[in-house]
């Protein structure tokens, strides 16, 4: 095995192991703590696959604006909700799970089927990709690419995620704004 | 196999580095605290008290290692380790000299901004595990505080890398003075490439960046939880905010961390601003003071003392100012840098398409 294979698959470990954790775990603080090496291994199986850009894309959205979301909100809500929350019934089925079960269960055939049916070494645009050349090396800067690609093609999408944004942020100061007294 | 023994080797030399720099930097912070407030600081421990430090150093490894009963020890006891980390990876990207970078990652400035943030996370863990009201209340103070003013920074930042067009520290290093190959106007109307020297950094290759300079080391004071920015730590109101809780070695590690922290965030506005690992002394006429002084050991020479000229400022500044209120602080980041930052961004556009 090379090293990039043994990497791959110390990632994908840690991750897979970590989100097990994440939902596996009783205290709601430490999962998501945990959640964050999560997404850190997560990081690394982009950079793996020369998306280096995503990666730390993904570190500072995820990590830093996203996790950091969640802890404030978790230390900002009431022990009574968080106590409730911890209560819950430990039994792994039961009757007032079957909805998520049964979506869990749907998507894990919809898993299984994708798996079993694409023959993942001979996908048609792969072998096309190889034989144009149209490959991406190591050491090659994607970051241009991937802004003019924002500019030119993709410019509609970009100009509509940045309205959507800038909603948001009119309806956040709207709301925190204090009530006028007239 | 000798390039893993490299790799190690500068890691572990980054690691003594950082180390090596916060005992010098806590004896500094002292006399300077002392000049400033006209004491003599610590003086009995070796000449001028110069072996104070190493002395504390050698107390806090005796030190019991306290986790309180309440607290939650798995990230009580991760959080020191994690802070001090992700102030340390970033040095993985810091270029010393033309020649010398440990990673010269296209992406390194994206790198670097990103590692930071990790810092708030370590910071929510030392809080939330000591399971001590000041504790925690100094954490959602540091993250909202360190939040904020990514805001500011990250626009000062995205000004100098519209006008170097690069997000590779090393390429922004070497734009800045005479080995650079695209030439540098100073102001944007006087060829200086083969004159270099102090007129080639960034500050004055646009007027703008001076604005920049001064947006980022303000909120770099903010992220690295400095006076006047040093709320999370307030000593008069919350003991010692989000470490009060730590002894030991896990204290001293959120130590070495603020003071890495210190000359991280001086050596990326160095990198970004001040010309990086460039000379300050200009080619003029027969006298090639600019050639003679540029290579791999005065860079080193020269990032080291810009550097440590920042964080002597923001020593200064510690001592001098007053600590900012939460609302005072929270205004002076969204009323003031934000507007300034985003006109800075502007200004770098139309910059770049016209003078450039």
């Amino acid at each position: 095995m090379s090293l990039v294979q043994i990497l791959f698959y110390i990632m994908a470990f840690i991750t897979l192991a970590s989100a097990i954790f994440v939902a596996a775990s009783k205290t709601l603080v430490r999962s998501i703590f945990m959640f964050f090496i999560t997404l850190f291994a997560l990081a690394g199986l982009y950079v793996l696959a020369l998306a280096d850009f995503v990666a730390i894309t993904q570190i500072v959205i995820y990590v830093g604006g996203i996790l950091v979301l969640i802890l404030f909100a978790f230390m900002l809500s009431g022990r009574e909700t968080l106590e409730a929350l911890q209560k819950q019934k430990k039994q792994f089925i039961s009757v007032n799970k079957t909805g998520a079960l049964f979506l869990a269960a749907i998507f894990f055939i919809v898993l299984l089927n994708m798996v079993l049916k694409v023959d993942a070494d001979h996908l048609p645009w792969i072998t096309n990709a190889i034989q144009t050349k149209n490959v991406i090396a190591p050491i090659n800067v994607t970051t241009d690419n991937i802004g003019i690609n924002l500019m030119t093609r993709y410019l509609l999408p970009f100009e509509a995620i940045s309205i959507l944004l800038m909603m948001a942020l009119v309806g956040a100061a709207h709301l925190s704004r204090k009530e006028q007294t007239l | 196999m000798s390039f893993y023994l490299t790799y190690f080797a500068i890691g572990i030399g980054l690691f003594a580095f950082s180390a090596v720099f916060a005992l010098v930097g806590v004896y500094a912070e002292r006399k300077v605290s002392a000049f400033i407030q006209d004491r003599l600081g610590p003086t009995e421990t070796g000449k001028f008290g110069m072996l104070q430090t190493l002395a504390d150093g050698l107390k806090l490894i005796q030190k019991e290692l306290i986790v309180p009963a309440a607290a939650d020890k798995l990230l009580f006891i991760m959080a020191p380790a994690i802070i001090f980390i992700a102030v340390y990876m970033g040095f993985a990207a810091m270029p010393w000299g033309p020649g010398l970078v440990p990673t010269s990652l296209n992406l390194g400035l994206f790198y670097i901004f990103a590692i930071i943030s990790i810092e708030t996370l370590g910071i929510l863990m030392a809080g939330w595990g000591s399971n001590n009201k000041y504790s925690i209340l100094g954490s959602m103070r540091s993250v909202a505080q360190i939040i904020s003013y990514e805001i500011p920074a990250g626009f000062a930042i995205i000004s100098v890398v519209m006008i170097a067009q690069s997000l590779n520290m090393q390429t922004i290093a070497t734009q800045q003075g005479i080995l650079s190959t695209e030439g540098v106007k100073f102001f944007g109307f006087w060829d200086v490439s083969k004159i270099g020297g102090i007129f080639a950094w960034n500050i004055f290759r646009a007027p703008h960046l001076l604005i920049a300079f001064v947006i980022y080391f303000i909120a770099s004071l903010a992220e690295s939880n400095r006076a006047p920015f040093d709320i999370p730590e307030a000593e008069s109101e919350l003991v010692a905010g989000f470490h009060t809780e730590y002894t030991g070695m896990r204290f001293a590690f959120v130590f070495f961390s603020e003071y890495s922290m210190m000359f991280l965030v001086s050596m990326i506005s160095v990198v970004l601003f001040l010309g990086a690992w460039n000379t300050p002394l200009p080619n003029i006429g027969a006298l090639h003071l600019a050639d003679w002084t540029t290579g791999n050991g005065w860079g080193i020479i020269w990032i080291l003392i810009k550097s440590l000229a920042l964080v002597g400022i923001q020593m200064w500044i510690r001592w001098t100012l007053p600590r900012l209120r939460v609302d005072q602080l929270m205004s002076l980041c969204w009323k003031v840098l934000t507007p300034l930052a985003f006109a800075c961004m502007l200004i770098s556009g139309v910059w770049r398409i016209f003078l450039m």
